[in-house]
């Protein structure tokens, strides 16, 4: 074989030599042979005559000679690729044109490729992945379908299962980092010992947990997240050994993490079970109710999901039947597990597989396009096509050309698409996060390539084939002098009529798919989120735990900070809570629901328990947010932890539990009756957790009767930002070992919560804009030259008396109908796209008629553009002119 | 074409050429003159195909060129047998002559 190619190699290199040497054989055999002639006794001049009569047609000897010479495809190759690059290289209008739609197609598939590879098909970048799943307590009865664990009950199902290899846990707490030049939060998860071996994890640096550093009084032991060690400590790898103090305590660090996804939250840092002080009580420990860690397990070799289902829920049955007071009935406690690719790809899948179809209509678009100017081009070239046929060139050989000619194309789109797809990556990936922590491994590697290649070669032969395929070049009228207009096989116009028409179908698809994202977005700003986001400032204040132990010190602390941040210039009103709306972690996470009780009614255990969102406020909080009050009172100073127990509930959960009733006045219990909570007010409701979900039953308690609060919120006179350096100073001057982050304002917050429909539809946005720009072009292609190969019947009617608005309706007639026709097919193709997009749209019908209408109405008003330009050409005809030409 | 000379059977062409390289190398017009004197004039080499032949053979390797003078002090492109080409040359007369007493016997039978 590499003998063979050598010898392939050295024949193209050669191909001038072959060529003269050819040309000298053949000149010899015909001067023998004349000779040989001439002896006979043939006049000179005869002979040579005869000679050649005798050997045939030179050029043709010489066009089978070199077939047989080149009848390796590598040289071939080269020989078509060659001559394509000439082609191509003399028309540079249309193959800029064709590299640049091809390109962007390929380029937009490529790049959401890259993200559907990364995210949702490559294996987990944990050893066997596909055995580790995540386990889930639920009480689908109490609307929870994602309870944690407690120690006790995480203990059984590891003690008990048959089907799992190990189980761990997880959990994330905050811990204070000092030494820096601010305190910092620093987000810990905690893990058990076997954690990192259960994941099938190596540390890039250092060594993961070993049994002895979970033990009680070990050292305390810190593995850094790969993302962390980068920003923090550029990726110094001296860094294992460091020790950090954080809170009351020296840590060492004893390894560093390869880039891995995190589930299910982000963390900076890795530490044992010891570390928590909440995890490590024995009053944790023993209360089975502490539901607190996330479970992941991997399934022993063989087993299947289901089969670990079946054996953990009988587990969990039997539970139920030993503990009656910690699974109600009324809860419908189960336990149910996902794999844990599953788990973190789902939220990414219905996007990207929507802009993977929309990517692969554009390229769809791009090849018709092509294949269109492909056949145009075609056309023009009759007379050439039909030269090489009459010196010999077979079918085959002129479909071998043209398909050389449209790979040439393809492959030069696809390194544009290659570039396109390398400078858009950086944020697609920032995208992606938005809905997978998987973001991270998405890059352009071998697979992505690879499936480029394969994409392009697909695509020009899918472009490349249908004209090919037509070119039957037919000798006598294409190379008869003066045929100047070859005629046009119906077929072949026919094609490009085709053609035509799927644009627009496609075009209407992706533009439906887009107008629909379009029409939700806009929906989805007109929500009101139920307060006034506009000047408040919000930021995270975490105080050191290992100094304030008690609930009241939290409390003094965050009055304190009220006191202070009050008093900066600018600030109207100030406020701590527990979160704010459109939070980022309540985005994520959704309510906080907590069971209760009404007073005066009797608990009904054929009926889920009432739930509510509870949320922690001081008095300020709805004056600063704006949040209306429509009935009753809100919270004063006077509501302390010596005062009365109130709240304040929202209209959602006035109108669900007391209907008509005043709430006002009303007692409930989160405690079985052990407290009562009076509730003196009704404010509005706040989209809290999402302006596209509908606002929970919500329930706020006075900051003074809790235990303090984290979040500072403060409404500025002036803008927000001016006002930052001074809170910050403010924040410290209570303490300065508070740690601050998550600054931001509400303003910000409500835009980012938008942020992933708004770049959605972006993307869609602009590949319809780049179908509906592909489309015009085609179409106002396809016509000129409609125009132009009917010049001379249009000169004969105009002649004949035809007006020139008659001319016009005319082509625009032909156009049009196309047109129609694309719209009527993309109107079932739309319905198709629209059904996958159902998940991604708010308060919108997939079946928009608005959008519907809006949509067919645009495209058919570029449509009607596109050709009106060619058929005003058609009446500019001058029919004298038109006639002569012939 | 006169009625006496007959078309060269498909793939017969390869073996005549070889057989006749075998006797001395030759340039392609030796090759066809030499075809038709000694089958007396029966077999007319249509010229034409005779170069493709030529090149296809040398592809295969069973046949190699080098360019020699030729009789009348002309530079002439000569083709010489391989040793795989006589290996070819003996497989193909031994089927040639299976074949054409199978016919043979067709025809008597006949």
């Amino acid at each position: 074989m590499p003998n063979s190619l050598l010898r392939s190699l050295r024949t193209i290199f050669r191909i001038k030599r072959t060529e003269r040497e050819m040309e000298r054989e053949m000149r010899f055999h015909l001067e023998m042979e004349t000779e040989e002639n001439v002896r006979r006794g043939i006049s000179p001049e005869e002979a040579r005559l005869a000679a050649l009569r005798s050997f045939g047609g030179v050029e043709r000897f010489k066009e089978e000679c070199r077939d047989v010479k080149r009848n390796r495809p590598l040289e071939t190759l080269w020989q078509d690729a060659r001559f394509g690059a000439r082609v191509l290289g003399r028309n540079p209008g249309f193959t800029l044109l064709a590299v640049l739609t091809l390109g962007l197609g390929i380029g937009a598939n490529t790049a959401i490729f890259s993200v559907v590879y990364g995210v949702l098909l490559r294996p987990l970048p944990y050893q066997q992945g596909g055995q580790l799943v995540v386990l889930k307590q639920q009480a689908p009865l109490a609307r929870n379908d994602n309870l944690n664990f407690s120690v006790k009950e995480i203990e059984e199902y590891r003690a008990q299962n048959q089907t799992l290899a190990d189980v761990a846990e997880h959990h994330s707490m905050a811990f204070t980092l000092f030494g820096g030049p601010e305190p910092e939060r620093i987000q810990a998860a905690v893990v058990s010992a076997n954690f990192f071996e259960l994941m099938g994890v190596t540390p890039l640096l250092g060594r993961t947990f070993a049994p002895s550093d979970e033990a009680h009084g070990a050292d305390a032991v810190l593995i850094l997240s790969y993302k962390y060690w980068q920003r923090s400590h550029k990726g110094d790898p001296s860094v294992v050994g460091r020790v950090f103090r954080m809170n009351d305590r020296p840590h060492t660090v004893i390894g560093v993490l390869p880039p891995l996804p995190q589930y299910p939250n982000e963390n900076d840092v890795y530490m044992p079970t010891s570390a928590c002080p909440t995890r490590s009580s024995e009053q944790f420990i023993a209360n089975r109710q502490a539901r607190m860690m996330s479970v992941f397990a991997r399934l022993k070799a063989g087993v299947s999901e289901s089969q670990a289902r079946a054996d953990l829920s009988m587990i969990a049955g039997r539970m139920k039947e030993s503990y009656p007071d910690d699974y109600p009935a009324n809860a419908g406690f189960g336990l149910t597990l996902a794999s844990l690719h599953k788990e973190l790809t789902q939220g990414a899948q219905p996007t990207f597989l929507v802009l993977l179809c929309a990517a692969g209509l554009v390229l769809l678009l791009a090849c018709a396009n092509t294949a269109n100017l492909t056949l145009a081009r075609l056309m023009r070239r009759e007379r050439e096509l039909a030269v090489r046929a009459a010196l010999g060139a077979t079918r085959g050989r002129l479909i071998r050309q043209l398909l050389t000619e449209s790979m040439l194309l393809s492959l030069i789109g696809s390194a544009l698409g290659v570039l396109l797809a390398a400078w858009s990556l950086r944020l697609l990936v920032n995208f992606a996060a938005r809905f997978t922590p998987r973001a991270a491994e998405i890059s352009l590697d071998n697979t992505v390539l690879l499936f480029t290649l394969v994409v392009s070669v697909a695509t020009g032969l899918v472009f490349g084939l249908a004209p090919a395929l037509s070119a039957r070049p037919s000798l006598v009228p294409s190379l008869k002098e003066g045929g100047g207009q070859p005629a046009v096989s119906a077929g072949r116009q026919r094609l490009r009529g085709a053609l035509v028409v799927a644009q627009v179908a496609v075009s209407f698809a992706l533009l439906v798919g887009a107008g629909l994202m379009l029409r939700s977005l806009f929906k989805l700003r007109e929500v009101n989120p139920g307060f006034d986001p506009e000047r408040v400032l919000v930021m995270r204040v975490t105080g050191n735990w290992s100094k304030h132990t008690t609930g009241q010190q939290y409390r003094d602390l965050s009055l304190r900070l009220i006191e202070r941040a009050q008093a900066v210039p600018g600030a109207l009103s100030t406020a701590m809570a527990s979160t704010y709306p459109l939070n980022p972690f309540g985005l994520a996470n959704g309510p906080n629901n907590v069971n209760f009780q009404i007073e005066g009614r009797a608990p009904n255990p054929n009926e889920p328990t009432p739930q509510v969102d509870f949320r922690i406020a001081s008095a300020d909080y709805f004056r600063t947010i704006r949040l209306p009050l429509l009935k009753g009172r809100l919270f004063t100073e006077a509501d302390d932890a010596q005062a009365r127990q109130v709240a304040v509930i929202n209209q959602t959960l006035a109108r669900h539990r007391w209907g008509n009733e005043d709430p006002v006045g009303q007692r409930i219990s989160f405690n079985q009756g052990q407290s009562w909570i009076t509730i003196v007010g009704v404010v509005g409701d706040v989209r809290q957790y999402g302006l596209n979900r509908e606002p929970a039953d919500e329930l706020y308690r006075p900051m003074r009767q809790t235990s303090g609060a984290g979040y500072l919120l403060v409404r500025t006179t002036v803008t927000p930002s001016v006002m930052m350096a001074q809170l910050r100073q403010a924040v410290y001057a209570v303490d300065p070992e508070n740690a601050i982050d998550q600054t931001q304002t509400l303003e910000n917050a409500r835009n980012e919560s938008i942020a992933s429909p708004r770049l959605t539809t972006m993307l869609l946005g602009l590949f319809a804009a780049l179908a509906v720009f592909i489309t015009a072009a085609g179409i106002a292609g396809v016509m000129a030259l409609a125009v132009s190969q009917r010049t001379h019947e249009i000169g004969i009617r105009m002649a004949l008396g035809a007006s020139a608005s008659g001319v016009l309706r005319m082509i625009l007639r032909q156009g049009l109908t196309l047109v129609l026709i694309g719209l009527a097919l993309g109107v079932a193709g739309a319905f198709a796209l629209t059904r996958l997009m159902s998940t991604l749209l708010f308060a919108v019908e997939p079946t928009d008629p608005l959008t519907w209408l809006a949509v067919a109405v645009t495209l058919a008003a570029v449509a009607a553009a596109a050709c009106f330009i060619p058929a005003r050409r058609a009446t500019r005809i001058d029919p004298l002119a038109a006639l002569r030409s012939e | 074409m006169a009625k006496t000379k007959s078309d060269l059977l498909q793939g017969t062409l390869d073996m005549l050429i070889l057989k006749t390289l075998a006797l001395e190398p030759m340039h392609g017009w030796g090759v066809s003159q030499r075809i038709q004197q000694i089958s007396s004039g029966v077999l007319n080499i249509n010229q034409g195909s005779l170069y493709p032949a030529l090149y296809r053979l040398e592809d295969q390797g069973w046949i190699k060129s080098e360019w020699g003078a030729s009789d009348n002090n002309r530079q002439a492109k000569y083709y010489k047998l391989t040793r795989a080409g006589r290996k070819q040359l003996d497989e193909e007369t031994a089927n040639w002559q299976r074949l054409s007493a199978a016919i043979e016997q067709v025809l008597q039978a006949g």
